[in-house]
């Protein structure tokens, strides 16, 4: 497994590009591009731009989500900003304010 | 929650800043600056080019720029690195290549040393953290070369070059040059990096 994990006390300033999944547990501010999954896990909190195959949010994400497969914010989650993805998916519970396009 | 380890993982980059209270591990790609207060681990085939403040350091990979850690460094028989390292306890083992200084004695100056240019270089510019590329180039450049001459000074790079070149133009014409003189001088002078000037100003 070659995956990336940001650990939760770890605060990282600048930008994370990889050809693999990230979970972030800490805390990124800058810009984000995975060719796989992005997990932004409970207490995680993400302030950046964000591409990604599929993007998970269970903690709080600020900034602009391109998901070229999926965006999915679980219960508990906050995300400002805008979504653009085919499939988006808003569990009850969660926090959004941003525009969404699903490219209809 | 349990903490998970810390990984950057092989085909992940970080440019930035990477701070922290637990280890990490690199198998890819780190690029800026890491302050972790555990140990950092650059594996086999991964790069860091980094200040790099820790408390333990293992090297297996690459590291290039100015590295203190408050207890140790272990560069192991893979290792290749490049840039001065301050650090009580230092390692070597066989197979290990290292270009740089060794100072396994006071670590709260070269902390502050390595810390005080990293402030110089983040008052040039507050988007450095986000896209440093050529400070970063420059910073990996000084580290190779103040190790070899073992000044912790920075040394004559082209821009220093010219910069001192200038010094004694702007210095000669005095208070009787004709205005504009001063004044391009000036420009040249805000042209150049903060630890140029400083280098002018003493000669």
């Amino acid at each position: 497994m070659g995956n990336t994990v940001i650990g939760s006390s770890i605060v990282i300033d600048g930008e994370i590009t990889g050809e693999e999944s990230l979970t972030i547990l800490g805390t990124v501010k800058g810009k984000i591009s995975v060719a796989q999954n992005l997990a932004v896990e409970a207490g995680a909190t993400v302030e950046a731009d964000v591409e990604a195959q599929t993007v998970t949010v269970s903690g709080r994400l600020t900034g602009n989500v391109v998901a070229r497969e999926r965006l999915e914010l679980k219960p508990e989650s906050k995300m400002v900003g805008d979504a653009k993805s085919p499939r988006i998916v808003i569990a009850d519970g969660a926090g959004f304010k941003g525009n969404v396009d699903m490219d209809v | 929650m349990a903490d998970k380890e810390t990984v950057i993982g092989l085909e992940t980059r970080i440019s930035g800043e990477v701070r922290g209270e637990e280890d990490l591990v690199v198998r890819g790609r780190i690029d800026g600056r890491v302050q972790i207060t555990q140990t950092l681990t650059v594996e086999k085939g991964a790069t860091v080019q980094a200040e790099v403040d820790v408390r333990h350091l293992v090297v297996s990979g690459t590291v290039v720029g100015a590295v203190v850690a408050s207890e140790s460094v272990k560069l192991t028989s893979t290792a290749r690195v490049v840039g001065d390292l301050a650090a009580p306890r230092v390692m070597m083992e066989a197979g290990a290549a290292y270009r740089g200084r060794v100072d396994m004695g006071d670590i709260a100056a070269a902390r502050a040393a390595v810390s005080s240019r990293a402030v110089q270089r983040s008052a040039t510019g507050e988007k450095a953290a986000i896209r440093p590329a050529p400070p970063r180039m420059a910073m990996a450049a000084k580290a190779v070369i103040a190790g070899k001459v073992s000044v912790p000074v920075a040394p004559a790079t082209p821009a220093v070059r010219q910069a001192t070149s200038v010094a004694p133009a702007t210095g000669a014409p005095g208070p009787a040059s004709p205005p504009a003189f001063p004044r391009v001088a000036g420009a040249m002078g805000a042209m150049a990096p903060a630890w140029a000037k400083k280098k002018i100003r003493r000669r």
